[in-house]
């Protein structure tokens, strides 16, 4: 039992320690935007359908934001003043939104594959 | 004042239906009411330090500190929940029952009930920075109208609150019988679905990327970040776009833990006991 959560940690910690450095190996191309108030710029991004690629956000506003996006499968917190990567999938042709949650009503972006 | 409410609960309602589950699983062992308190108050001040160097965790590892942090987190607590079922299958409901009838702390009691404090721990420091996190924003960016939406969001924290108190009393109210099969199944659920939500954040590090597309797609039917969807969500691990990996984890650590307790589990029938739950 003991020995089975050993394992388990182990292999969750080589995973964490293999990963970063196998993902640098070939690294997707990078689409940046801000965020400043309550709109994204750019409002859209149009990306290569069926490529992974990284989004970089920078945050202007001094309130953090989180950034979510459901079918883009992203969810990070932004801190005030400061700026974050994620990286998203290969996405079918489509328009997908993502959003600030914090004000998600108003504060909505665009990734648009094809 | 609503939309603040409802962001806040929506945010709090994980961590309300998890401290709720692990207080009633809890609630067999002595002394689980200040184990399960000083969890939670240890998670509120780990969230107001999450929130504090969310900026730092951000930009650790190139970038993807916050996905490792979570996945680290969702790791040590479904680690955790695993063990924790596994502990009851082994040394039996009996032990557990007699822990508490009899008021003792036996060292393996005690074992499990700070694996459960850790739990409760995690899950409201994970969703408690976030709440940190818009209540700050709130009030710095906000200024009058701040002071009402910042009342919506003690609202919709008190509502979560609720939600636990209710969950452990609803909980409660299942007979003995059946009481250890249900929040059995419920830990091995919420392990299940903690894994998967772990497998989506190693994805979006880009640590994780193969078997990455959506095997379904239920968000017009039920969205998982409505309220009902997120309750789902936590319980039994719902989601309406789950990656192929993050179906293929729900169902390995399901078959792990299911089969773990039943390998490692006290082949003896638990000995009936009467008036254990009132």
């Amino acid at each position: 039992m003991t020995r089975a959560n050993t394992m388990a940690a182990l292999a969750f910690g080589a995973l964490i320690l293999a990963g970063p450095a196998s993902a640098r190996a070939e690294e997707p191309p990078t689409f940046e935007l801000s965020i400043k108030g309550q709109a994204f710029v750019p409002g859209e991004i149009h990306v290569t359908a069926g490529k992974p690629f990284i989004l970089k956000l920078k945050n202007e506003n001094d309130a953090p934001v989180e950034l979510e996006g459901k079918e883009l499968k992203i969810e990070k917190v932004v801190a005030g003043k400061s700026e974050i990567v994620v990286r998203v999938r290969g996405m079918k042709a489509g328009r997908y939104l993502f959003v600030d949650e914090y004000q998600e009503d108003v504060a909505k972006g665009f990734v648009i594959a094809k | 004042m609503l939309g603040a409410l409802i962001i806040v609960f929506r945010e709090v309602i994980e961590a309300g239906l998890i401290v709720g589950i692990v207080w009633a699983v809890a609630s067999n062992l002595a002394a689980a009411r200040a184990w399960i308190l000083s969890g939670a108050a240890a998670g509120l001040a780990g969230s107001a330090l999450v929130a504090v160097f969310t900026g730092a965790i951000a930009s650790a590892f190139d970038g993807y500190g916050q996905e490792i942090f979570n996945a680290c987190i969702l790791g040590t607590a479904v680690i955790m929940l695993a063990w924790h079922n596994i502990w009851m299958a082994r040394h039996g409901r009996r032990l557990a029952m007699e822990l508490r009838e009899a008021g003792q702390e036996a060292v393996s009691g005690k074992r499990s009930l700070f694996a459960l404090a850790f739990i409760v721990c995690m899950a409201v420091m994970r969703e408690g920075s976030e709440v940190v996190l818009f209540l700050y924003g709130i009030i710095i960016s906000n200024g009058a109208t701040g002071a009402s939406l910042f009342v919506g969001g003690l609202l919709g924290l008190g509502a979560g609150l609720l939600v636990s108190v209710l969950t452990f009393k609803g909980l409660l109210t299942i007979p003995m019988r059946h009481f250890f099969t249900v929040t059995n199944w419920l830990v091995t659920l919420l392990a299940a679905g903690m894994a998967s939500q772990l497998v989506g954040y190693l994805q979006q590090a880009g640590i994780i990327t193969v078997l990455d597309e959506t095997v379904w797609d239920t968000s017009a039917i039920l969205s998982e970040s409505s309220v009902v969807g997120r309750v789902l969500h936590t319980l039994i691990g719902y989601a309406d776009q789950p990656t192929a990996i993050q179906v293929i984890t729900y169902v390995a650590v399901i078959a792990f833990i299911w089969s773990a307790a039943r390998l490692l589990g006290d082949p003896t029938p638990a000995r009936p006991s009467k008036a254990v739950l009132t």
